[in-house]
């Protein structure tokens, strides 16, 4: 099967788990008990007010007949009007998503740059100083809360120290880089704004540490336990005996197979940081999608919940797709089997 | 080594250079906000959190007075100059002040008053609740706007008061899409001639307002107020110390005391209209049984809770009208902690081994300490409390329907008029959300609070309610536990704030400096 066979397989089959993610989303959301027109209403509706509501919002037509209505407008790519915030979905979804899709990317990078030499090094050196350090390191990672940790590192870095802004995606004053991406370090970058630039990346540091550190410990684990694994081969011991540097066998041969599990993992990983950034983002006051998705569940903002399950199932669909791909790139054998 | 040398020394310097840009000057107000407001149309919303923005950027047409830099309950001319009403109290004329002008610099005149008004009642989401005696409106002149009532009204002239009434640029139909009355635009714009206007939202991030070049009044001397959205108290507490806010919202009580003896920073701590209290589904047995709610109501420990709970910020309320309410009862009964005789009334109702349930949501992070300390103390009267914990949508679904036994909630009046608590907490018409969540019924308190909305008579209204009041109250249908506290902290340099007891989260940016 060719590459481009196995792609379009996969693309039909991702657009039908998308539409299952919607039909459950739209299932649950609405046998919650509970009735948003009488939230939006307030504290002294009358049942006059409350019906004139349900009727505004389309929640007195029968359930399939509203469905039927959603997918007919997400078909024009219109995503409805939050509930909540009066704003059509779309742009709710392009101000907030991307910033967590940032705040994530920045977190894995983070993770991943320094996970993968540690990791690797913890194996090699099995046992010594920089494997204590590293189990250290990945044992705290994993079993500190994420809140705590934020708000140590802003009373040190904010509070004390004062070298690293506390909240927010950038300082005062400092105007937002023109929309391309909805990532403001990427989208300085482009726009060639160096000040945004400067301010955006200050800002990011403190959250994409908190919420890396975690994975840091995680990724840590992974590749030092398949380096180990893949360094008791025989081949390993056959290209040792065969003269090879120890970094070649290390760098070209063990770790391209230790990766295999690793990527698997890795994009685990990030459908995790898309979910977890909730705290963090409450934390360090970032606007992105964990706040937004729970006020709008609180309020049962119909919407607002489908259209983040939209673009989240989008994005772990998105994910695991790359992933399939990048052990096609990784293990020939896949690529052969398709 | 080198080569690590150069990166590591740079990354080092890099941070050592770090300054942080944005200190605030003296002409910005920063504010630490916990939670986005949804939308900023006043005729839509519903919370007091959009009353920061909505409150500065509007003007009603009457407003609530202001004494010795203390906000009242006295109505003081707003947009209308003077007003009359006919003796049978259904027709008001207002005349309107010539000099308002809304941020286009259109004059607010009498068209503009009923395009507001109409499209308040049109939208018909909440805030038109306030309203619910207008039959309509009318053009007299330029300056005159009518407003004839179905029925007399008391409260009328002082809900004119509430945001809701609060007088839109009829130009915002210039922006509506899909007659929506311009209700998209206004959710994160702002087309009124208060002292300010909406200059940006980033959602989720903060709000930013500055002044309204045509607004009535004397210039603000705050040319810009930011007001960031920071969810985490801790957050926000650490930003104020840190200078980078000059003013913080929903100070936990634990904070309160931590702050209030900090260099640089001042604390409000005042008593507020904000109250607590449980319902009692008099609906269902064994609560239709006057003397078991009243067992329930003297089982309490009420200071226990303050104390406990609120950490001393609050007072156990004494009838429904809180202290400093005009309609207040100093006379009426008060439920004391006497688990004695709590005892003693479930013997006489012959009520035994009673087991009920306690609804609650997370929505408030004391509701949970509440029901615990409440289980005990009806543990200690032999009584078994189920607490159950719902989502708050689902648990206001069920406090509608009536599904409960013992429901805890809190409330805050739009305006300052007794019929606020009495009209809507135990009037029969209101069963469920829409004001009598006891399911309390009793003809006479029907008749007084009836009677009592449609009088003019200060005098005789007061005493009707108060009548109304010391009936329902003996017959405990709601146990009324604390009237809170309201917390701000603020850096000792801003000056100019009045504290409103009723208009809880809104600020008076336009009478406040900073000194250096």
């Amino acid at each position: 099967m060719s590459l481009l066979q196995i792609l379009c397989r996969r693309l039909m089959l991702s657009i039908l788990v998308v539409f299952g993610v919607l039909v459950v989303t739209f299932i649950t959301s609405r046998l919650i008990p509970g009735d948003p027109a009488r939230l939006m209403a307030g504290e002294h509706a009358s049942q006059e007010t409350v019906r004139h509501m349900r009727h505004v919002l389309g929640l007195d037509e029968p359930l399939p007949r509203q469905f039927a209505g959603y997918l007919a407008r997400l078909a024009r790519g219109d995503l409805g009007v939050s509930i909540r915030t009066e704003r059509p979905v779309i742009e709710d979804l392009r101000r907030f998503f991307p910033a967590t899709i940032e705040l994530s990317i920045v977190a894995l990078l983070f993770a991943v740059a320094a996970g993968l030499p540690l990791g690797v090094a913890a194996a090699v050196y099995r046992d010594g100083w920089i494997d204590q350090v590293v189990r250290t390191v990945s044992v705290a990672g994993i079993s500190m809360p994420a809140f705590w940790l934020a708000l140590l590192l802003l009373d040190f870095f904010y509070n004390w120290l004062g070298i690293l802004p506390g909240t927010g995606r950038l300082d005062e004053g400092v105007a937002a880089p023109p929309f391309i991406t909805g990532m403001f370090t990427v989208d300085a970058l482009l726009a060639g704004q160096g000040r945004t630039m400067y301010s955006a990346v200050t800002h990011i540091a403190l959250p994409a540490f908190t919420l890396g550190f975690v994975n840091l410990g995680i990724i840590m684990r992974q590749i030092r336990s398949a380096m180990i694994e893949v360094l008791q081969e025989d081949y390993i011991r056959t290209a040792r005996a065969g003269g090879l540097s120890a970094a070649r066998i290390v760098f070209g041969h063990a770790l391209r197979n230790a990766l295999i599990p690793s990527v698997t993992m890795l994009g685990l990983l990030f459908g995790d940081l898309l979910y977890g950034a909730v705290l963090t983002e409450t934390i360090f006051a970032w606007p992105g999608m964990g706040n937004y998705v729970i006020q709008s569940i609180g309020f049962l903002d119909f919407p607002s919940i489908m259209g983040f399950a939209l673009v989240a199932s989008l994005a772990y669909v998105l994910l695991n797709l790359a992933v399939d791909l990048s052990y096609m790139m990784l293990d020939p054998q896949i690529r052969e089997i398709g | 080594m080198r080569l690590l040398r150069g990166p590591a020394s740079a990354a080092l310097l890099a941070a050592l250079c770090i300054v942080q840009a944005g200190a605030a000057d003296l002409a910005t107000l920063m504010i630490g906000k916990p939670t986005d407001p949804d939308t900023l149309d006043p005729h839509v919303a519903q919370s007091n959190n959009s009353l920061t923005v909505t409150c500065k950027t509007y003007e009603t047409l009457v407003r609530f007075a202001v004494v010795d830099g203390r906000a009242t309950a006295d109505v003081a001319p707003g947009l209308a100059q003077s007003w009359r009403v006919d003796p049978a109290g259904k027709v008001w004329d207002f005349t309107l002040a010539k000099q308002h002008r809304f941020s286009s610099g259109r004059f607010v005149d009498a068209a503009a008053v009923k395009f507001s008004f109409d499209r308040l009642l049109e939208i018909a989401k909440g805030p038109n609740e306030d309203y619910p005696a207008i039959a309509s409106t009318e053009v007299l002149d330029e300056h005159t706007i009518r407003f004839t009532l179905a029925y007399p009204f008391a409260p009328f002239l002082a809900s004119l008061a509430s945001c809701a009434g609060e007088v839109v640029d009829p130009s915002v139909m210039s922006h509506a899409v899909d007659k929506d009355l311009g209700q998209g635009y206004l959710s994160a714009h702002s087309m009124g001639s208060g002292p300010y206007q909406v200059a940006e939202v980033e959602k989720g991030q903060q709000i930013v307002l500055e002044p309204n070049p045509y607004y009535f009044g004397a210039e603000p001397r705050i040319k810009r107020v930011v007001i960031k959205i920071i969810k985490e108290a801790a957050v926000r507490r650490l930003e104020l110390e840190k200078g980078d806010l000059d003013l913080i919202e929903e100070v936990s009580p634990d904070q309160v005391d931590v702050l209030r003896g900090k260099p640089g920073i001042m604390v409000v701590d005042e008593p507020c209209f904000r109250q607590d209290y449980l319902s009692l589904n008099t609906k269902r047995p064994p609560l239709d049984h006057v003397l078991v709610r009243q067992a329930l109501s003297y089982a309490v420990d009420y200071q226990g809770i303050i104390n406990g709970v609120l950490l001393g910020k609050g007072k156990q309320m004494r009838g429904f009208i809180p202290e400093g309410f005009w309609g207040h009862d100093d006379r009426v009964m008060k439920y004391q902690y006497d688990p004695q005789r709590a005892r003693a009334l479930l013997a006489q109702a012959g009520a035994q081994h009673l087991k009920l349930s306690y609804l609650y949501a997370k929505a408030d992070p004391t509701w949970e300490t509440v029901g615990l300390v409440l289980q005990q103390n009806l543990a200690d009267i032999g009584v078994t409390l189920d607490l159950r914990e719902y989502a708050y949508s689902t648990m206001r679904d069920m406090v509608d329907r009536g599904d409960f036994d013992i429901a805890i909630g809190n409330y805050t009046p739009d305006f300052a008029d007794p019929s606020q608590y009495l009209n809507y907490w135990v009037d029969s018409r209101l069963f469920g959300l829409a004001g009598n969540r006891a399911f309390y019924k009793n003809a006479e308190v029907d008749d007084l609070i009836r009677r009592a909305i449609s009088l003019s008579d200060v005098g005789e209204r007061t005493r009707l309610y108060q009548r109304a009041q010391s009936i329902a109250v003996a017959e405990a249908p709601y146990i009324l536990l604390s009237q809170k506290n309201y917390d701000v902290a603020m850096r000792s340099n801003v000056h100019g704030y009045i504290y409103n007891p009723l208009l809880l989260q809104v600020f008076d940016f336009e009478n406040m400096w900073k000194t250096p």
